[in-house]
């Protein structure tokens, strides 16, 4: 297997750093929720980074790609099945007695 | 001293990258169940703060920014070392890579004396759920439900974090008595993905519980 060289690492390591100080300035300008997608947005680059680089998934064969997908993907759907059903909460004009 | 690929590979393996892959599949099978666990946590936080968000702005209003940034950075530098320890071992450079392992510890010791102050510091201000906790407002039941959220998950990272330390101090050992070569260094890589797995967690706890509070 091949793997990320020393100056991968390093340059990871100042990308990581950036966008932890650009996500918490962008924190201190109020955009309503945009402000929560921006902030979720920012966190996922840099799980993508140390998931890709640090952990070596851009590197890893198919199959262990496929777990990671698989992990995610599983935890989109408990997620977005669960928050499908508290967003269309009295959508439907349904009573409970 | 016996070489340490003939020590460590083990009668159902044919070769050493056959073994490498094999653990690494169990590793991330195994991490993949963490995000499962975690993501339940993350879905419960989810849930909460979309039927409360002004609690959840006050509620994130407490935290300690500076600590919460210094503690993210501490920890990011923590993923470096522990990255450049696996890359040391693996042109064989078995000493560089022990140093860097203790390194790592050091660096995750710092971030849980900082995440414990920061404890130590809301238990103080009665923001720790329970008969400690003590707001007053509108709000005061969700913002306990902020904290609920905010002390199982950093409590339940800092319990992976200890354990993270622990694997690393098994790895220093069987680094000091040579079990770790350029041929062989599987379990630095093992314990390693298990570390920057524990980081990638605390980056999305970083933004749940210390940003929103930010532009209240």
């Amino acid at each position: 297997m091949s793997g990320p060289s020393r100056k991968t690492y390093f340059l990871t390591y100042v990308g990581l750093l950036g966008l932890l100080l650009v996500n918490t300035l962008i924190a201190f300008v109020n955009l309503g929720w945009f402000s929560t997608v921006i902030a979720i947005g920012l966190a996922t680059i840099m799980a993508c980074l140390v998931a890709g680089i640090l952990m070596h998934g851009f590197y890893e064969a198919k199959i262990v790609q496929i777990i990671i997908a698989g992990g995610v993907i599983f935890f989109l759907i408990m997620m977005s099945l669960t928050m499908n059903d508290y967003f269309t909460r009295g959508w439907l004009p349904f009573h409970t007695p | 001293m016996s070489d340490p690929l003939v020590l460590e590979l083990r009668e159902q393996f044919a070769t050493p990258e056959q073994q490498r892959h094999t653990s690494s599949i169990g590793i991330w099978l195994f991490l993949m169940t963490e995000v499962m666990m975690f993501g339940g946590l993350f879905v419960a936080y989810t849930v909460y703060r979309f039927n409360h968000p002004q609690a959840f702005a006050q509620g994130s209003a407490e935290m300690d920014i500076v600590l919460g940034s210094i503690n993210s950075a501490i920890l990011l530098t923590s993923s470096l070392t522990m990255g450049l320890a696996e890359f040391s071992a693996k042109f064989g450079r078995v000493r560089l890579s022990g140093i860097l392992l203790f390194t790592t510890i050091l660096i995750g010791l710092a971030f849980l004396g900082i995440k414990f102050t920061e404890y130590y510091e809301h238990y103080q201000q009665h923001e720790a759920p329970g008969v400690w906790f003590n707001h007053v407002g509108p709000h005061a039941p969700e913002v306990q439900m902020f904290f609920v959220f905010y002390f199982l998950m950093t409590g339940l990272h800092a319990v992976h974090m200890s354990i993270g330390i622990l694997l690393l101090l098994g790895l220093i050992a069987r680094n000091m008595v040579g079990s770790f070569s350029a041929a062989y260094h599987t379990p630095i890589t093992v314990v390693g993905l298990y570390w920057h797995f524990v980081d990638i967690v605390w980056i999305f706890l970083y933004v749940i519980f210390y940003l929103p509070g930010l532009h209240k």
